[in-house]
C-alpha cells in the first residue's frame, strides 16, 4: 500500500513539473456552442480555428511536435462551460480557445486567470472580460470599440438625432450602448429616445412607436441577428424609417430574415472584410471553402482562426507550453493575421482597425469603410 | 393621443393572440379540470407544419393554414389518447405533471429534428397600412385582431348551441352523470381537443405573420402568457379567456410604452395577482362551491 501511494506520489509530482515540447502533442482546447441558437456563432469560430491548426500540422506543427485541438461543446450555457474548462485543465491543456459568448467568456475568464491558464476568446467582446486579468485575451475589438465606432460613423455620415433600443438584460447591448452614448456626447450628437426591452424579447412594437415619434436620423441597435430579424420587420410595421446602426452580432442577421430587402437600411461594425484583395484574406477565404466545402460567412470564422494563430505563434516563441512563459510571450506578442496585425494593449484587447459593413436587397454584405482605433 | 392610439393597438394585436391561445386552454380546463402545459408547444407545432407546407410543399399561404390546422389537431387528439386519458381517473397533480412532460417532449422533439436554429417564417402580403391621421393599422394587425373576435363568437356559438358544445358542457358538469345519459365521453373530450389545436394552429400562423421567426421553444412564452390570460378571465369561461388576453396585450403594451419595458411583465403579474385576491376565480368566474 505504501508503495503504492509512493508511486501516485512521484506521478503527482511529475504531472506538476512545466511540460516542455518533448511531449507528442501540444494540446488546445475549444469552448463554445455548437447546438442551441448560439451554434451559428460557434461553428464558424471552430472552422476557422480548426483550419489554422491544420495548416499548422500540415506545415509540422510547432518546431515539429503536432498540436491537438479539442473543441467541445457549451451549448451557450455558463455552466456547461465552466465545466468543460475544468474538464481541460485537468487534461493539462497548454490554452484554451473561446468561450464564445460574452457571458460564458466572463466566467471561464474568471476561472483561467485564478489558475493561470492563457485564454484567448476569438469572439467575446465585451470589456470586462479581459480586464484586469493577466492571462486572458481576446482576438476580436471590443463591445466598446465599436460603440465608439458606430457613433464616429453616425456623426460623419451626417445622422444628428439618434435613437437607442437596447437589451437590458444583456451585457453585449449594455457595453455597446454605454461607449456609443459617450463618444455620441463626444461628437455632438442628440440623443432623441432610448428604449430598452430584453435581449430575447419578441415583441418590440410598443418600443419602436415611441423611437418613431421621436424621428431619429438613426437608430442604434446592439442586437444579434435573431432579434433584429423581427425587429426590422416591427419597424417597418409601426412606420419607422431610418437607417438601423448594428454592431458585430448583427452580421448574421441574413440567415434569419424572411424580407432581405429591409436590410438595405442596415450598417453595421465588424472584424473583417470577405471582399478585401488583401493576400492573407484571399488565402484565408480559398483555404475554408476548400476544407468546409462554403464560404465563411461570418467575421468571426476570421478571429477564431486569428485566436488559434495567436495561441500557437506564442507556443512556438516560448518553446515550452508552461502557462507562464506562454503567457510572458503573448503579452508582447506581434503577428500579423487575417483581420491585421495583432498585438496587446494594457488590457489584453487587441489594437486593430474595425470595418463598417452593409446589406444590398439581397442580403449580400459589402464593405462601407474602415474606422482605425 | 396618436401614441396613445399606436400603442393601444400594438396591445389590442398581441392580445388578440394570447386571447387566441387562451381559448385553448380554458376549453380543455372547462371540459377535463386539466391544464394542458402543452398548449403552448401546439402551436410551435402549428408554426413548423405551417412552414413546412410553404416551404417543403410550396402551397399557398391559405392551404398551409389547413395542413397546419389538420396537423395541429392530429397531433393534439393522439397527445389526449396517449398522454391524459390513461390518467383521466387518477389525481389531478398527475395529468399536470404529463403536460408539462408532454410540453417538453414536443419542445425537445422539434430541436432534434428541426434544430434549434430560428427559421425566418416567410409571408408575403403587401396590403398598405390603413392610416388615419397619423395612426397607421397594419393588415397583420386588423388580420388577428378581426379572426380571434369572430373565432371567439364561432367558439362560444358551438359550445352554446351545438349538439357537440351540448355533450362538452353535460361532461364538464358531471363526467359520470353524461356517460349514463349515452353521451360518448371519449369522443367529448377528444372534439374538445381537436377544436383547442385547431384554434392553437391559427394562433400560430397570426403569431408568426406578426414575428416571423420559427423556433422550438418559440411556444412556451405565449404559451404561459396565455394561461395567465385564461386564469385572469376566469379558468373555463370563454370570454373570460377573450377579455383576459386583451387586458394583457394592453397592460403590457402601455407600460412599455409609457412606464418602462423593464417592468411591463411585473404589471401584467401585478394584475393578476391584485385581482385573483380581489376576485378568486377571475374576472368573469362564478363563485363555486367545492364538493368535499
Amino acid at each position: 500500500m505504501k508503495k503504492i501511494a509512493l508511486v501516485l506520489a512521484m506521478i503527482m509530482a511529475l504531472s506538476l513539473c512545466a511540460p516542455a515540447l518533448a511531449e507528442d502533442t501540444i494540446k488546445i482546447g475549444g469552448i463554445g456552442p455548437l447546438t442551441g441558437g448560439a451554434a451559428m456563432y460557434g461553428i464558424p469560430i471552430r472552422n476557422g480555428a480548426e483550419l489554422y491548426i491544420d495548416q499548422l500540422n500540415a506545415a509540422g506543427g510547432i518546431n515539429g511536435v503536432k498540436v491537438e485541438f479539442v473543441w467541445e461543446d457549451d451549448a451557450g450555457k455558463n455552466e456547461q462551460a465552466q465545466k468543460l474548462y475544468y474538464d481541460f485543465y485537468d487534461d493539462g491543456y497548454a490554452a484554451i480557445l473561446g468561450p464564445v459568448l460574452t457571458d460564458q467568456c466572463n466566467v471561464v475568464g474568471m476561472l483561467a486567470d485564478e489558475d493561470g491558464i492563457p485564454m484567448v476568446t476569438p469572439s467575446g467582446t465585451a470589456f470586462d472580460i479581459t480586464a484586469g486579468k493577466t492571462y486572458v485575451y481576446r482576438s476580436c475589438f471590443i463591445d466598446e470599440f465599436q460603440g465608439y465606432v458606430m457613433a464616429n460613423y453616425a456623426a460623419e455620415t451626417g445622422y444628428k438625432n439618434v435613437a437607442i433600443l437596447y437589451g437590458a438584460d444583456s451585457a453585449y447591448s449594455m457595453g455597446l450602448v454605454a461607449a456609443f452614448e459617450a463618444q455620441a456626447k463626444v461628437k455632438g450628437l442628440t440623443i432623441v429616445a432610448k428604449e430598452a426591452a430584453n435581449f430575447t424579447d419578441i415583441d418590440f412594437k410598443s418600443q419602436l412607436t415611441n423611437i418613431k415619434n421621436a424621428k431619429p436620423d438613426a437608430v442604434f441597435l446592439p442586437y444579434y441577428g435573431d432579434a433584429m430579424a423581427l425587429i426590422l420587420p416591427q419597424a417597418k410595421e409601426v412606420g419607422l424609417e431610418t437607417i438601423y446602426l448594428g454592431a458585430d452580432g448583427t452580421a448574421n442577421v441574413v440567415e434569419n430574415i424572411a424580407d432581405k430587402s429591409l436590410l438595405t437600411s442596415v450598417v453595421y461594425s465588424d472584424h473583417f472584410a470577405f471582399d478585401s484583395d488583401d493576400e492573407a484574406v484571399v488565402n484565408f477565404v480559398t483555404g475554408y471553402t476548400a476544407k468546409y466545402g462554403e464560404k465563411p460567412e461570418i467575421s468571426f470564422a476570421a478571429t477564431g482562426y486569428d485566436a488559434a494563430l495567436v495561441i500557437c505563434e506564442a507556443i512556438k516563441a516560448a518553446g515550452t507550453t508552461d502557462h507562464d512563459a506562454v503567457n510572458e510571450v503573448l503579452k508582447n506578442i506581434s503577428v500579423e493575421g487575417v483581420s491585421g496585425v495583432i498585438s496587446f494593449d494594457e488590457n489584453n484587447n487587441p489594437v486593430k482597425s474595425a470595418f463598417v459593413m452593409g446589406f444590398d436587397a439581397e442580403g449580400n454584405k459589402h464593405f462601407v469603410t474602415r474606422v482605425d482605433p | 393621443m396618436t401614441l396613445f392610439l399606436n400603442q393601444l393597438i400594438n396591445g389590442l394585436q398581441i392580445g388578440s393572440i394570447y386571447a387566441l391561445i387562451a381559448l385553448g386552454y380554458t376549453m380543455v380546463y372547462g371540459i377535463v379540470k386539466l391544464i394542458n402545459f402543452a398548449h403552448g408547444d401546439i402551436i410551435m407545432v402549428g408554426a413548423y407544419a405551417a412552414l413546412l407546407a410553404m416551404t417543403g410543399l410550396g402551397v399557398p399561404f391559405y392551404i398551409a393554414i389547413v395542413i397546419s390546422m389538420i396537423v395541429c389537431v392530429v397531433v393534439g387528439v393522439v397527445i389526449e389518447r396517449v398522454a391524459y386519458k390513461p390518467l383521466r381517473s387518477s389525481p389531478r397533480i398527475s395529468s399536470l405533471i404529463t403536460a408539462i412532460g408532454v410540453s417538453l417532449f414536443l419542445q425537445n422533439l422539434a430541436q432534434t429534428i428541426f434544430s434549434a436554429t430560428p427559421k425566418p417564417f416567410d409571408v408575403k402580403i403587401s396590403v398598405a397600412p390603413i392610416v388615419i391621421g397619423d395612426v397607421s393599422i397594419n393588415f397583420t394587425t386588423l388580420i388577428t385582431i378581426v379572426v380571434s373576435l369572430l373565432l371567439m363568437a364561432l367558439l362560444q356559438f358551438i359550445v352554446k348551441s351545438t349538439r357537440t358544445g351540448k355533450a362538452m358542457r353535460a361532461v364538464s358538469e358531471d363526467m359520470g352523470a353524461a356517460q349514463l345519459m349515452g353521451i360518448n365521453v371519449n369522443n367529448t373530450i377528444s372534439a374538445t381537443f381537436a377544436i383547442g389545436c385547431a384554434l392553437a394552429a391559427i394562433g400560430a400562423v397570426l403569431y408568426c405573420m406578426a414575428y416571423p421567426q420559427v423556433k422550438p421553444t418559440m411556444g412556451s412564452l405565449p404559451g404561459l402568457k396565455a394561461f395567465i390570460a385564461a386564469v385572469l378571465g376566469g379558468i373555463g369561461i370563454i370570454p373570460g379567456a377573450m377579455l383576459g388576453g386583451l387586458i394583457m396585450g394592453v397592460a403590457e403594451s402601455m407600460t412599455k410604452g409609457y412606464i418602462s419595458s423593464q417592468l411591463a411583465d411585473a404589471v401584467v403579474y401585478g394584475i393578476l395577482i391584485f385581482v385573483l385576491l380581489v376576485k378568486p376565480a377571475g374576472l368573469l368566474g362564478k363563485k363555486t362551491s367545492e364538493k368535499v
